[in-house]
C-alpha cells in the first residue's frame, strides 16, 4: 500500500497523475502527515537532480517557518526613517547635479545634429577645483566650448583622439552664423 | 687539429660579419634616423591611437616627394573624417557633416610623433637610452626611452624599426609608470611611391572653412608675464587671435622643450570658467583668475607643471 502512495506521490510531482487520482491523494496527504513528508522529500530529490544543487533541511523546516511568520507581531507604527550623514548627502547632492549636467549636455548636443558640441572634456577627470571667490554660474557646455578651443588651439591631436562626439563647435558654429 | 682552427677561423669571420652589418647605434642616432626616415619615405599602414581611454584606428598614410610630405589620416570608426596635413596646413573633411574645416599648424609635424629636427640641446633635459628590442607589427625594433631629468614633465618610449628607422609605436607613460597615450602601427609598409591627395578636390565637393592663418606676434605684447618655468621650455609663438567669436580675442602663447609643449591662453574674464586642475588623457590644464583676467595653462605635462607655471604668471604692468 505504502510503495504504491510513493509511486502516486512520484506521478503526481511529475504531473503525471489524473485529477481524481491527484485528489484523492492530497486528501490523504492532509490527513497523514507522514505523506506530506514523503512529498516534501521527493520534490527536494527532484530539484537537486535538476539543479545540480541540494541543501538538506528537517523535514517540519517549512512547517516550523510558516508558525514563525504567523507569530510574527505586525507593527503599524510608522518606521523612523533611515538618516543620511551630512557628508552621503553633500555627496548625493552633488551626484545629482553631475548627472544633470550631463543629461543637459547631451540634450544640448542632440538637439542640433549637425553641429555636436566637443565634448573631450566632458568625459575629462574632474580633479578637486578650487574654491573660486566671485564664482558664477556657467552651463557647462559653455565650459566645455571654451577648454575644447584651448584643446583645438594646442595640438593636432584633437584630430587623432578617440572621442567619438568631437568636433570643433566652436569653429563650425561660427562659420554658420555667416 | 687544422679542423678546428677550420672552425674557430669560420667563427670569427662569421662574427666579424654579424656585427660590421648591425653597428651598434646609439639611442640619439637611432632618432636621428628616425626623423631622416619618417620626412624621406613614403609609407602607410594601419595605426591606432590610444587616447583618454578611447581607441582610434586610422589608415595611415605618408607620401613624400622632392622635400614636399604630405600626412593622411581616414579615421575607419564614427565620426567619419579624412584628415591631410600638408606643409604648415592641417584640412579636415567631416563626411557625415560634409564639412571640411582647415586649420593651420606650423610648429608641428606629425600626427605620430613630433620630434625636435636637433637633438643636441636636449641632454640636458631628457635622456635617451636603447633600452631593448621588440618585434612592433612583426618588425624587429629598437625601443628607445626619452627619460625626462625632472618631473616636470612625461617620460615616452619609441619603438623604432630597425631596417627603415620609421617609429612603429610610441607611448607617453605618467611619472608612475602608467601608460597615458600609445599610437601603434599594426600593419605598414614602404613603398618606392606614393600618391599626394589634392585638398583642392576636397574644397570643390564640399567648400572649406577656413580657419585664420596664425599671425605670430611678439610675446611683449601678451597682457601677462610668464615668471616661472621648468627649465628647457621656450617660446614657440604667441598670437592674440579670436578664439570662440570673432569680439573676444585670446592671448595664446605656446611654449615647447622640442617634446613636450605647454600652451597659456589669456582672455577676459566674462563668465567665470571653472577655476582648478582639469585633465584629459595626457593633457592636464589649470585655470585662475588674475584681477578681470581668465588664465588657463595646458599641456602635456604633469598637474603639477601647469600648476606651477599658472602660478608663476602675473600682469604685465
Amino acid at each position: 500500500m505504502s510503495e504504491d502512495l510513493n509511486q502516486k506521490i512520484s506521478q503526481f510531482l511529475d504531473n503525471e497523475l489524473d485529477p481524481v487520482d491527484a485528489l484523492s491523494l492530497l486528501k490523504k496527504m492532509r490527513s497523514q502527515p507522514e505523506l506530506q513528508d514523503t512529498l516534501n522529500r521527493y520534490k527536494m530529490i527532484s530539484h537537486a537532480m535538476k539543479a545540480d544543487a541540494f541543501l538538506l533541511t528537517k523535514a517540519d523546516f517549512s512547517t516550523k517557518i510558516q508558525q514563525q511568520i504567523q507569530q510574527e507581531p505586525v507593527c503599524w507604527l510608522p518606521q523612523q526613517r533611515k538618516r543620511f550623514k551630512p557628508s552621503h548627502k553633500q555627496m548625493a547632492v552633488a551626484a545629482s547635479f553631475v548627472i544633470v549636467a550631463v543629461i543637459v549636455g547631451r540634450s544640448v548636443n542632440d538637439s542640433d545634429q549637425h553641429f555636436k558640441a566637443a565634448s573631450a572634456f566632458q568625459v575629462a577627470q574632474q580633479l578637486p577645483p578650487e574654491k573660486s571667490v566671485n564664482s558664477v554660474d556657467v552651463p557647462q557646455d559653455q565650459l566645455n566650448k571654451r577648454i575644447n578651443d584651448y584643446l583645438q588651439a594646442h595640438n593636432s591631436s584633437v584630430y587623432t583622439n578617440g572621442e567619438a562626439d568631437f568636433q570643433p563647435f566652436a569653429r563650425v558654429a561660427t562659420y554658420s552664423q555667416k | 687539429m687544422m679542423g678546428i682552427k677550420c672552425f674557430f677561423l669560420a667563427g670569427f669571420l662569421w662574427t666579424g660579419s654579424v656585427f660590421a652589418s648591425d653597428p651598434v647605434l646609439t639611442a640619439r642616432q637611432v632618432l636621428e634616423k628616425m626623423n631622416h626616415a619618417m620626412a624621406v619615405l613614403n609609407y602607410q599602414g594601419t595605426v591606432a591611437f590610444l587616447k583618454n581611454g578611447k581607441l582610434e584606428p586610422m589608415k595611415y598614410v605618408h607620401a613624400a616627394e622632392k622635400g614636399v610630405q604630405q600626412e593622411q589620416l581616414l579615421s575607419l570608426n564614427s565620426p567619419l573624417r579624412e584628415i591631410i596635413r600638408e606643409a604648415d596646413q592641417v584640412s579636415c573633411l567631416f563626411k557625415e557633416t560634409q564639412q571640411t574645416l582647415v586649420d593651420y599648424r606650423p610648429f608641428e609635424h606629425s600626427f605620430l610623433v613630433d620630434m625636435p629636427k636637433n637633438l643636441d640641446d636636449m641632454g640636458g633635459i631628457y635622456q635617451f637610452d636603447i633600452v631593448g628590442e621588440e618585434n612592433i607589427a612583426l618588425r624587429p625594433s629598437y625601443i628607445v626611452a626619452i627619460q625626462p631629468k625632472d618631473n616636470a614633465r612625461y617620460p615616452r618610449k619609441i619603438w623604432i624599426e630597425k631596417q627603415q628607422f620609421l617609429p612603429l609605436k610610441v607611448v607617453v607613460y605618467d611619472n608612475s609608470d602608467v601608460l597615458l597615450e600609445e599610437v601603434v602601427f599594426t600593419d605598414i609598409e614602404v613603398k618606392k611611391s606614393l600618391p599626394f591627395v589634392g585638398v583642392k578636390l576636397l574644397d570643390t565637393v564640399y567648400p572649406a572653412q577656413p580657419i585664420q592663418p596664425i599671425q605670430t606676434q611678439s610675446s611683449d605684447k601678451a597682457a601677462f608675464v610668464v615668471t616661472q618655468l621648468p627649465t628647457g621650455f621656450r617660446e614657440v609663438f604667441f598670437a592674440r587671435k579670436p578664439m570662440h567669436n570673432a569680439e573676444q580675442p585670446v592671448d595664446h602663447l605656446l611654449l615647447s622643450d622640442g617634446f613636450t609643449s605647454v600652451s597659456i591662453y589669456m582672455e577676459n574674464k566674462i563668465a567665470s570658467m571653472q577655476p582648478g586642475l582639469q585633465s584629459v588623457g595626457a593633457i592636464n590644464a589649470y585655470s585662475r583668475t588674475i584681477n578681470n583676467f581668465q588664465l588657463t595653462v595646458m599641456g602635456e605635462v604633469p598637474a603639477e607643471t601647469v600648476q606651477f607655471i599658472a602660478e608663476g604668471i602675473q600682469l604685465r604692468e
